[in-house]
């Protein structure tokens, strides 16, 4: 019985001081954020931010933070509708050259063997892109497409650690889209000069 | 002659004020400085001209209070000056805010060091956004070009200007960090620096007095000092201002990042984030659980600089 007793009271202990350090961790901005657990509905967002909402589409993918707006693409699109031109008819590659797409570099999936034109454009509605079950996307929503080869981003763009939200950090959530800052050909960020240079540190006093 | 006798009037009223009440010795000077102002601009001739109206507003923010201890109205009156003032002294028309803070609302920032590529976007918009000054090239955000498995900023280069990015290399950015215990607003002696209620670490500038105390206490680097009178040509300045972000500042004060606050108080994003063309900038409010901010330190593997010293930065560094 005694021992039983004194097992408890070690427990007992054990279980305290094990949890005290982490108590005393939790101070500051962290204890802060840990009991601000529901969602900020602020009266200055809804007064203060003006948003040009029809600019955005509504998403088709859930975030932690429930739905959220995407920047639409067609509008920003030099060549949009693609159907203009290819209708129908064969649109040979040497008849095409000079005229419409020998800008595009193709410099996507390179390590993964080279994509084509069909992997991610419709063949047949040419104004769509194709999802994985030749399913049509609308190029307002081709971060449905992205996401199924860049899932792991797609997540992190949802929820917003990847990519851009637009203007403003309050009100409704508008992000860029994957190809507003992304060229859907050539993804990587080219190598550039910098905007500006900083002074030395030494010259700066 | 009408004008010169109210004013005879109201020195009379004032006079009798103090008299009739124990008042303090500040007040008595801020006062009698205010009417001798009025009296001495109207005393110069030419009087009613432009120059004597701007030594007298020169004059009344001279003795102005800590923006702090301000009434509505008379930070309305300084703003009223200082508009007046910046369209005398360098013919622009700016309107310099007040707004105060955002109910529920703690700023944080999150900085992927797996994003940056060294493009310093951040930085010249920075510059634009907050009327830096142009001759001493102030700089409010510093980008450090790092090797990899660098993790002293100290190391690395601060003051590339190549193609970027290099290979090999990482990129991070410093600047002030907002900290939650912040020991440049304990070194200050004449509390010319403060949190504001949503965090955002301040100056008043016309409170600072330049003893730099500040900046020796900042483990972040995260103060500038303006050694000369800050330039910024005409039609580069930002009009929309507020009182503790990006108005005029002059010689002999401290200056920092702000998060924008002329920006951020009107739900925008800090300039830095909003130019950054890599994303890798993530602005938002702490105390909602659905922000951006929030998703990054839940999920994302993060940490903050020189977090032993128990500064409390709002400020975190995340990888991909």
């Amino acid at each position: 019985m005694k021992r039983l007793a004194l097992s408890v009271t070690l427990c007992a202990v054990a279980l305290t001081c094990g949890c005290r350090p982490e108590a005393g961790h939790e101070s500051g901005v962290g204890a802060v954020i840990r009991e601000a657990a529901e969602p900020v509905d602020s009266a200055e967002a809804a007064a203060v931010v003006q948003m040009d909402l029809p600019a955005a589409v509504l998403s088709e993918v859930q975030g932690p933070g429930g739905r959220f707006r995407v920047a639409a693409r067609k509008g920003e699109m030099e060549r949009f509708r693609c159907s203009g031109c290819h209708k129908g008819k064969t649109v040979g590659i040497s008849g095409a050259a000079g005229t419409a797409h020998d800008d595009i570099a193709l410099r996507h999936g390179e390590d993964q063997g080279r994509l084509g034109c069909a992997t991610c454009h419709h063949e047949k509605e040419r104004d769509f892109l194709v999802g994985a079950d030749e399913e049509k996307i609308d190029f307002d929503h081709s971060y449905q497409l992205c996401g199924t080869c860049h899932f792991r981003q797609q997540k992190d763009w949802a929820g917003g650690a990847h990519g851009k939200r637009v203007t403003y950090w309050a009100g409704t959530r508008i992000v860029k889209n994957c190809t507003s800052c992304h060229n859907p050909h050539s993804p990587r960020f080219a190598r550039r000069w910098p905007a500006t240079f900083s002074p030395p540190l030494d010259e700066v006093r | 002659m009408r004008r010169r006798s109210s004013e005879d009037r109201a020195i009379g009223d004032f006079v009798d004020r103090v008299l009739s009440r124990p008042g303090s010795r500040r007040e008595f000077m801020k006062k009698a400085a205010g009417l001798a102002a009025a009296g001495g601009a109207a005393a110069l001739p030419g009087c009613g001209g432009p120059a004597g109206e701007e030594v007298m507003l020169k004059w009344k923010e001279y003795f102005k209070g800590n923006y702090r201890l301000m009434t509505r109205k008379e930070k309305d009156e300084t703003v009223r000056r200082l508009e007046r003032l910046a369209k005398l002294q360098d013919g622009v028309d700016v309107q310099v805010s007040t707004r105060p803070e955002w109910k529920q609302v703690l700023f944080g920032y999150g900085f992927n060091i797996t994003r940056c590529e060294g493009f310093m976007e951040c930085v010249s918009a920075c510059v634009r956004e907050n009327n830096l000054d142009r001759i001493s090239k102030t700089q409010y955000v510093r980008i450090f070009e790092m090797e990899h498995g660098q993790m002293n900023v100290a190391l690395g280069d601060g003051k590339f200007f190549h193609e970027v990015p290099v290979e090999g290399h990482f990129y991070m950015g410093v600047q002030c960090f907002h900290c939650e215990s912040a020991p440049c607003i304990k070194a200050c002696p004449t509390k010319a620096t403060w949190r504001e209620p949503d965090g955002i670490v301040v100056v008043d500038y016309d409170w600072c007095i330049g003893c730099r105390y500040c900046m020796a206490a900042c483990p972040y680097w995260g103060r500038r000092f303006n050694w000369n009178e800050p330039s910024v040509p005409k039609d580069e300045v930002t009009r929309k201002q507020h009182y503790l972000g990006n108005r005029k500042r002059t010689r002999g004060v401290v200056e920092k990042c702000t998060f924008c606050i002329q920006r951020t108080r009107e739900g925008k994003l800090p300039a830095c984030a909003d130019a950054c063309p890599t994303g890798a900038r993530v602005f938002g409010n702490l105390l909602d659980p659905e922000s951006e901010i929030r998703y990054v330190l839940k999920n994302k593997k993060v940490f903050r600089m020189k977090e032993e010293l128990g500064t409390d930065p709002k400020f975190w560094f995340f990888i991909d």
